[in-house]
């Protein structure tokens, strides 16, 4: 994603670009990064149009702040900095509107949301693990974070962040091999997977 | 789940997986894994693991052009993009050279400090030059001949022209209280003339009676002299101290306060004489008009004077019991002691009238010397710890009177914000365990 074979540009080179006022490389970043940060904010948060709107909250971030940008580390890992900086005032909003509002509407059902059982399934069992391992199992697994990347992000010792992530997935595997609910198959899930 | 004999643990397998070993320990884990079934099967966990969460498949997002195109025309149409804010460049310059960004914040700090000062310096000026007018506007009021001929306005420094303001106003309060006075005294003339019988009974003053208090306030400096002058002046006008407290201390403006009697036809001499001892820094003349109550007071005792008079009239010509005879004494003894108390009253009625009053405040133009002597360190350091323990006493005590006084409505508010924070906590506390 870094590179392109038909824009051989690096993520860094295009949002320094925009910095120095080329709109075009912001509008390139946006293609290049729109799916990702939607199933970021897709995969952490039940409302499908909230998610989007995340993550046009998350490039319009992006444009304010181009002009103090510094490539000191991988755009990737800035972006997904800001995003996850948006995921944790939507979250803290959301808290705030179910502790003093009350809860206005049920969350959507995942299980009407995606496609596949098997999506409903390991997201349920996601959902069960303790907030920090979710987010350090997400991060490698679906945003292809590296350790220290993660570590940056969320404030913690590359150590902790590998035990953690260890423990995430033996949890899972563990969560995964329980006795499945009603959506469970054979056909789905086959043996080798969960022994 | 991996024996003691592995050397390489569960965390090593798994980061070796995701390539996040390095070049030397990941040939050794892999060499290790090879030869390991138990590791082998622990690997392949992971990765079914990975598998297993790479299922869950997000729907692709259906491109927003709209959005797009706005983000196009905002990414154009941003000044931070084309050209970077002042605040921007500053702080990327800040992280760059955080050094050279303190020198250069000391530097404006030290630059803003000089620059305070530099401007609260003219308005200090200012209020100097203000001082200094008052004291040569005083000095003028004070030494000015009576009889000097008043300049034209043309030839009147800015300090003249104020000068002749305050005497013209001074001037234009006087010709009204004297306005006011004639204007008494006609009236009670006016109404002897149109009740005659009245007139007759109540014997009025020729002149109205006023009793006059002037108060002073001047800085003097010579503070030895003005006593000194204070009392010729009091000697010369046949005059008295009432009341006279001075204060000397070391090291500070020596001060007095006087209440001066004064023969009324006295007053004006006196009181400029004693306007000359300094500065005038505050003048005041009031008036009390107590005519009327002095006739009251007259007519009073003119009627118990005559009732004196038929008491003891009764008590010579009549006769009767014992009973009636002690009585009329004891109304003659009352009679008396009231016409007593009014005399008494009627002289210190008139000796306000006669004797005017000066309040006078006088206060030293006090300069430090610099030959004055200081404590000695003992002495200093002993009375910095008698103060030490005087304020460490009253800190303790003031602490203990603060919660005595404060303490059960503060825990009567501590426990209803206690209550609010517990059931705010627990709400949030729900809330959070519902939202992944």
């Amino acid at each position: 994603m870094n590179q392109t074979p038909t824009n051989p540009v690096s993520d860094e080179k295009l949002m320094l670009a925009f910095a120095q006022g080329s709109p075009e490389a912001l509008t390139e970043l946006f293609r290049r990064y729109q799916q990702p940060i939607h199933g970021f904010f897709r995969r952490r948060v039940t409302d499908p149009a909230r998610a989007e709107e995340l993550m046009q909250e998350t490039f319009l971030a992006l444009l304010r702040a181009a002009s103090r940008y510094q490539p000191r580390a991988l755009f990737r890992t800035y972006l997904y900095a800001v995003a996850l900086k948006i995921l944790r005032a939507h979250r803290r909003k959301t808290i705030f509107r179910a502790a003093f509002f009350g809860r206005p509407e049920a969350a959507p059902d995942p299980a009407k949301q995606d496609a596949t059982e098997t999506s409903v399934w390991v997201r349920r069992a996601i959902a069960q693990l303790e907030a920090t391992d979710r987010e350090i199992l997400l991060l490698r697994e679906f945003e292809q974070l590296s350790y220290s990347e993660i570590a940056d992000l969320l404030g913690l010792p590359i150590n902790t962040v590998r035990s953690r992530l260890f423990r995430a997935r033996a949890a899972l595997r563990q969560l995964l091999e329980a006795p499945a609910p009603e959506h469970r198959s054979e056909k789905i899930f086959p043996v080798g997977a969960s022994s | 789940m991996i024996a003691a004999e592995h050397v390489v643990t569960p965390e090593e397998i798994m980061a070796y997986r995701d390539g996040e070993l390095s070049a030397e320990r990941a040939g050794v884990v892999a060499a290790h894994v090879h030869g390991c079934s138990n590791c082998q099967d622990m690997s392949e966990v992971l990765g079914d693991a990975s598998q297993l969460l790479a299922s869950w498949k997000i729907a692709l997002l259906a491109s927003d052009a709209s959005f797009e195109r706005r983000l196009s025309e905002m990414a154009a149409s941003s000044p931070a993009a084309k050209h970077p804010s002042i605040g921007s460049r500053l702080l990327i310059f800040g992280r760059r050279h955080w050094f050279l960004s303190g020198l250069l914040g000391s530097a404006a700090a030290i630059a803003l400090v000089v620059g305070m000062a530099s401007i609260s310096a003219p308005r200090k000026q200012v209020v100097t030059m203000a001082v200094r007018e008052n004291r040569l506007l005083a000095q003028s009021l004070q030494t000015e001949p009576a009889d000097q001929a008043p300049a034209s306005a043309e030839e009147l420094q800015p300090q003249e022209m104020q000068h002749s303001r305050v005497r013209a106003e001074l001037d234009a309060v006087t010709a009204q209280r004297d306005a006011l006075l004639e204007r008494f005294q006609m009236e009670q003339m006016t109404s002897s003339l149109a009740n005659p019988r009245e007139a007759t009974t109540m014997p009025q003053p020729s002149a109205p009676m006023i009793a006059r208090t002037v108060s002073l306030s001047l800085v003097v400096r010579d503070f030895e002299a003005s006593r000194l002058t204070l009392d010729a002046v009091l000697a010369r006008h046949r005059g008295y101290a009432a009341n006279l407290n001075a204060s000397t201390q070391q090291n500070a403006a020596r001060s007095l306060q006087a209440s001066l009697r004064i023969p009324a036809a006295e007053l004006s001499a006196s009181v400029a004489e004693l306007k000359a001892l300094g500065h005038i820094e505050n003048e005041s003349q009031t008036g009390e008009e107590v005519t009327q109550q002095h006739a009251d007071l007259i007519a009073r005792l003119k009627n118990s004077r005559e009732t004196e008079q038929r008491l003891e009239a009764i008590l010579l010509q009549r006769t009767g019991k014992i009973g009636d005879v002690l009585a009329v004494e004891q109304e003659i003894a009352r009679v008396r002691g009231e016409i007593e108390q009014m005399e008494a009253q009627q002289k210190s009625l008139e000796h306000r009238v006669d004797f005017a009053t000066i309040d006078l405040n006088l206060a030293e133009e006090y300069k430090a010397e610099m030959g004055t002597p200081s404590p000695s360190i003992s002495t200093r350091f002993h009375n910095a710890l008698v103060v030490g323990y005087r304020n460490a006493r009253d800190s303790v005590v003031g602490l203990f009177v603060f919660f005595a006084e404060y303490g059960p409505f503060a825990l009567i508010w501590l426990a209803v914000l206690a209550a609010l924070a517990w059931f705010l906590r627990r709400r949030w506390i729900r809330a959070t365990s519902q939202t992944l």
